[in-house]
C-alpha cells in the first residue's frame, strides 16, 4: 500500500495545463456580463473521472508508468517506459475496468533536443466505455521498441509508417519495410532535420530511358521567413530567469 | 425457446468456471499489489451476481457489461492477463526515471 501511495505521488497526476483556458479565465473575471458560447464550457465531471482512472491505472502499474495528466479539454495521457509498452497496452485492452480494444493511432512526434528525440503516441478507444486514452512512450535513433502488433493488429501499418518516416526500430514486428516513401529513398522525411525540399529530385532521362533520382538543384534558393513575433507567445508558461551566479574558476573578462 | 434457454445456463456454468480459474491466478500475485485487490473485487461481486441470479436476461442487466457471451469473453481476456500480469509483476517501484526534459511540454 505504501509504495502503490509513492507510486502514486510519483506519477504525479497533473491537471489541467492548457494555456488557452488560463487566458479566458482572466478575460471572463474581467468582463460581467459577455458570454462565449464557441469555447466549450469545462466539464468537471469528465475531469474527475478521467482523474480517477488515471490514478487507478497508476496504481496498478506504478513499475512502468512515469506520469499521468488530464489535458483541459479532457484527454488522459498516459506517459509510459518503453519496457512497459506491451504490458500496458495489454493491461488496457484485456482488464475489465478499461477495455480499450481500439488501436485508434500509431504515432510518432520528433522533438530533437530531446536526449530520447522521438516520442510515440499510442490513441486508445474503448467501445465499452466510450472513452480514449492516449499512451505515450519515448525512443531514440537507435534504441528499438516492442512492436505492439501483437497487442493490437492494427499497430502492423502504422508502425511500418513510423519506422519509414522517423526510423524507429521495432522489434518483433511480423513485416518492417518502407510504407510511403519511394523504394530506393533514403532518410526519414518526418524528422526535424530532414529539409523540407529533400536532398534528391528526379527526373526523366532519355539516354538510359528511365527516371534518375539527382541530388536537388532549386531554381530559387529556400527563403526562410523569421516567423518569430516580438510580443511573447506563451506568458502562462513563463520561467523564473535562472540567477547569474559567480563559479570557480570563472575570470573577471568572462562574459556568459 | 427451450433450447435457447439450456444454453444461455451452460454459458452461466462456463462463466463460473472462469471466475473460479481466475480466483486461483490471482493467489498467484502478492496480495498487497493493487491488481489483485481490484480485480478480485470484480470478479466476488460479478461471482455473487452469477450464484444469486437464475434468470440470464436480469444478469445481464446486473453484470452490465453487455450480453452474457461478450461478459465471457471479457472473463477469458482478464484470465489471460492475470497470467501475464503474474509474470511481469507490474506492481514493483517504476523501473527508471525519464530524462528531466523529456515530458516536458512547451520545450
Amino acid at each position: 500500500a505504501a509504495a502503490a501511495a509513492r507510486g502514486l505521488s510519483r506519477a504525479g497526476l497533473r491537471a489541467a495545463t492548457c494555456l488557452a483556458v488560463r487566458q479566458q479565465a482572466r478575460c471572463l473575471e474581467s468582463s460581467t456580463t459577455e458570454t462565449h458560447p464557441t469555447i466549450r464550457p469545462k466539464d468537471e465531471v469528465q475531469q474527475k473521472q478521467l482523474c480517477a482512472f488515471g490514478e487507478y491505472v497508476a496504481e496498478i502499474l506504478p513499475k512502468y508508468i512515469q506520469q499521468v495528466q488530464v489535458t483541459c479539454f479532457n484527454e488522459l495521457e498516459m506517459l509510459i517506459h518503453p519496457d512497459g509498452i506491451i504490458p500496458v497496452l495489454t493491461f488496457l485492452r484485456d482488464h475489465t475496468n478499461a477495455q480499450f480494444k481500439s488501436l485508434a493511432d500509431l504515432t510518432a512526434v520528433d522533438v530533437p533536443t530531446r536526449q530520447n528525440r522521438f516520442e510515440i503516441v499510442y490513441n486508445l478507444l474503448s467501445l465499452r466505455f466510450n472513452s480514449r486514452i492516449r499512451v505515450k512512450t519515448y525512443a531514440d535513433e537507435l534504441t528499438p521498441l516492442d512492436s505492439a502488433v501483437l497487442v493490437h493488429q492494427a499497430a502492423n501499418w502504422y508502425e511500418r509508417e513510423v519506422w519509414d518516416m522517423f526510423g524507429v526500430f521495432f522489434a518483433n514486428h511480423p513485416d518492417l519495410r518502407r510504407i510511403l516513401t519511394d523504394y530506393g529513398f533514403e532518410g526519414h522525411p518526418f524528422r526535424k532535420d530532414f529539409p523540407l525540399s529533400g536532398f534528391v529530385e528526379v527526373r526523366y532521362d532519355d539516354e538510359v530511358k528511365r527516371v534518375v533520382a539527382e541530388p536537388l538543384e532549386l531554381a530559387q534558393e529556400f527563403r526562410k521567413f523569421d516567423l518569430n513575433s516580438p510580443w511573447e507567445t506563451f506568458p502562462a508558461y513563463r520561467e523564473a530567469p535562472e540567477p547569474l551566479t559567480i563559479e570557480a574558476g570563472d575570470k573577471k573578462g568572462d562574459v556568459k | 425457446m427451450t433450447e435457447t434457454v439450456l444454453n444461455r445456463g451452460l454459458l452461466v456454468a462456463h462463466l463460473r468456471i472462469l471466475y473460479t480459474k481466475l480466483t486461483a491466478v490471482l493467489q498467484n500475485i502478492p496480495k498487497d499489489a493493487a491488481y489483485r485487490k481490484y480485480t478480485e473485487a470484480i470478479i466476488n461481486e460479478r461471482l455473487n451476481m452469477v450464484k444469486t441470479e437464475p434468470d440470464v436476461q436480469k444478469l445481464e442487466n446486473k453484470i452490465n457489461g453487455g450480453q452474457i457471451e461478450e461478459v465471457i469473453l471479457q472473463a477469458e481476456n482478464e484470465l489471460n492477463l492475470a497470467r501475464k500480469m503474474a509474470q511481469w509483476k507490474p506492481w514493483e517501484p517504476l523501473i527508471e526515471e525519464p530524462p528531466s526534459d523529456q515530458w516536458k511540454w512547451p520545450v
